[in-house]
């Protein structure tokens, strides 16, 4: 029998959630002698209605209505830029209401529940406990593919720094962030103003070292923070729907930010290729338009890296900076664009 | 007959001296859970707790710092296991208040092998730190919780120091070192007998077998079921039947990563007394890499 689905009783004294009976959240009929009548009308995730919550957490549940992680408008809005508009109405219907909005988190996936990824149900996440957080059971699962892992070391290699020192997701993700802000979000999570960024705990101008201050001066507004400090590889997401599936492998690519086109950042190759959509009759007329690189911020970083280490692996080997001969076969026309070749240090 | 009586004698003899290996450090090599809970609060003990982030915030030994595997060992040049930068490593240490004159007491899962050793490749670091108390928490944290000893959520914050020293580089040795060594040096090779045989593999390892001559000494032998080490004369049993007594004779120790072989390599020089052993960081997944280093199968 599976444990999980089992309330402990000793919970049952201890947490304010369970003086309400099962039925309040779960419905059902409490009168039902037999598991099936008892069963009638059962909802097993009460939460994805959020007026189950609004009950008694509304100053929670009204902003989270637009927040990404119940919306997934980021999804939305990373590839309705290759759509006609006529398209846009196809994907709404056929693509983003059926398929990219089943992945949307709603309060239970938090704080009771670990979520579904891929098959793999982990069940409660401490026998129904209403947790406050519990990064490694939650935030791991639907982020697992790329940021939970480069941030562990698991993929990689070596863990993020910030790890290293004991923090995890909600350390700087804060729940304003989490929770969303009452202002729907139309352009995707960079819009987000509660996002974390480095320099709300990494002022420069306060280096230990000769060398980092000169390196942050210096580069300042001309790199972002993870260009120098992202420890090393990530995984990039390649040719999704392109007959076979996607597939992923290690990446670490510098070019520019296809946000602002003049800071150089870390690129990550999404994996919408030419015919992601064509199963659903969409042959997205402006593909063009977008790249199919996107800046990302590694969950990997370190304090020194071998660019941190030495100018010469930027400016004498140029390694890692997209090139002409690396871009994606095939990939959109915005791809080149994003090339930038770093200039050697004048002596 | 006369010469199994001339190496009980001298297996006798070892055995006798043993604990004056253990004389010069302030602490014994393995300590058990009571005197740890006993010295919970001795300012000169730092515990280190080397499992993952999310699995000591669950519950840790009381007074136990966070500094998890991942931060002793890192993959480098396309192999696993390897040292970080001396630098980082510092930071490291620094990080956990460590200094020369710490006794710092490692803990951490012993589900499996690979837990296990995740525990004595960090000894083996803090070794080649120079850092001369360490000391293993017999059985880690699952034998901590088994004991029912106190646990605690509270993340103590460590008084950072800044670690600098001159490492001994001579515990970790390269694969040319090895080759130069072989017919000279005993190579032990720690792995379980089907791959030290070449029946089996792990996927990195791109050919099953072995480096020549290489003697077998599986980890798996230091240990009990329940994680904890097996008794001294034990294991100074199984080592000396294998590698012989000449405790000054050079001894060089690998497996797949680097990492398993630290076990008999900790247990040697901190408990048996061997005076030079050295692991091969490397291994075979480095090994076996390249085409013109001796290889039998």
């Amino acid at each position: 029998m599976y444990k999980g689905f089992l309330v402990d009783k000793s919970l049952l004294g201890k947490d304010i959630h369970f003086s309400e009976s099962c039925g309040f959240c779960h419905k059902g009929n409490e009168k039902g002698s037999t598991r099936e009548t008892a069963h009638k009308g059962l909802v097993t995730k009460p939460s994805r209605n959020l007026e189950t919550c609004d009950k008694c957490h509304e100053d929670i549940t009204k902003p989270f209505k637009t927040s990404l992680h119940f919306t997934t408008e980021g999804q939305r809005q990373g590839v309705s830029g290759r759509f006609s508009q006529k398209e846009l109405k196809i994907f709404n219907e056929k693509v983003f209401e059926k398929s990219c909005k089943s992945c949307h988190a709603s309060c239970g996936d938090c704080h009771i529940k670990a979520p579904i990824i891929g098959g793999v149900n982990t069940g409660l996440i401490k026998g129904h406990k209403f947790v406050k957080k519990d990064e490694g059971k939650t935030c791991a699962l639907c982020h697992g593919g790329r940021v939970y892992p480069e941030f562990t070391g698991e993929y990689g290699g070596i863990a993020d720094i910030h790890y290293q020192k004991g923090m995890v997701c909600v350390d700087c993700h804060k729940k304003e962030e989490m929770h969303g802000s009452s202002t729907a979000i139309s352009k995707g999570r960079k819009e987000v103003t509660e996002r974390p960024r480095c320099t709300n705990c990494h002022q420069t101008g306060q280096e230990k070292t000769e060398h980092g201050q000169t390196a942050h001066k210096t580069h300042k507004d001309r790199l972002s923070c993870y260009a120098c400090h992202a420890g090393g590889t990530y995984r990039s997401c390649y040719d999704c729907h392109l007959g076979k599936g996607a597939s992923a492998k290690p990446s670490f690519i510098l070019g520019l930010n296809p946000r602002d086109k003049k800071t150089v950042t870390t690129l990550r190759v999404i994996p919408t290729v030419r015919d992601t959509f064509k199963p659903a009759g969409i042959a997205m007329e402006s593909f063009d338009k977008l790249p199919n690189y996107w800046d990302t911020a590694p969950h990997n970083i370190r304090k020194r890296t071998e660019r941190t280490r030495s100018c010469e692996v930027c400016h004498d080997e140029k390694k890692d900076f997209l090139t002409k001969e690396l871009l994606l076969k095939n990939g959109s026309k915005a791809n080149e664009s994003l090339i930038y070749t770093p200039k050697p240090i004048k002596k | 007959m006369r010469k199994i009586k001339v190496s009980l004698f001298v297996l006798f003899i070892c055995i006798l001296f043993l604990p004056l290996a253990s004389l010069a450090r302030d602490v014994e090599p393995i300590v058990n859970t009571t005197w740890l809970e006993q010295n919970l609060n001795n300012p000169k003990v730092i515990i280190v707790d080397i499992r993952k982030v999310e699995e000591y915030k669950a519950g840790h030994i009381p007074n136990a710092v966070n500094i998890f595997y991942g931060s002793w060992a890192i993959m480098k040049g396309g192999l696993r296991n390897e040292l970080p930068a001396n630098d980082d490593l510092f930071d490291v240490i620094g990080s956990a208040g460590i200094g020369p004159d710490s006794i710092v007491v490692l803990v951490g899962k012993t589900d499996a092998i690979p837990d296990r050793t995740d525990i004595t490749r960090v000894a083996w670091t803090l070794k080649y730190a120079g850092i001369p108390n360490i000391a293993i928490l017999d059985g880690g944290y699952n034998k901590w919780m088994a004991d029912k000893k106190p646990v605690s959520t509270d993340a103590p914050k460590p008084k950072a120091t800044a670690f600098q020293t001159k490492p001994n580089e001579n515990l970790f040795v390269k694969k040319d070192y090895v080759i130069k060594s072989m017919g000279k040096a005993t190579i032990v090779d720690v792995r379980e007998p089907d791959f030290y045989k070449g029946v089996k593999k792990l996927d990195f390892v791109a050919k099953t077998g072995r480096i020549p001559k290489a003697i077998n000494l599986p980890t798996s032998q230091s240990y009990k079921p329940d994680g904890t080490f097996k008794d001294k004369a034990e294991l100074m049993s199984a080592v000396s039947g294998a590698v012989g007594t000449d405790m000054t004779k050079e001894i060089i120790t690998y497996c797949d990563t680097g990492k398993v072989c630290t076990g008999w390599s900790f247990l040697m020089t901190e408990l048996l007394g061997y005076k030079n052993v050295k692991v091969y960081d490397g291994s075979s997944e480095e090994w076996t890499k390249d085409p013109q280093a001796p290889w039998e199968q």
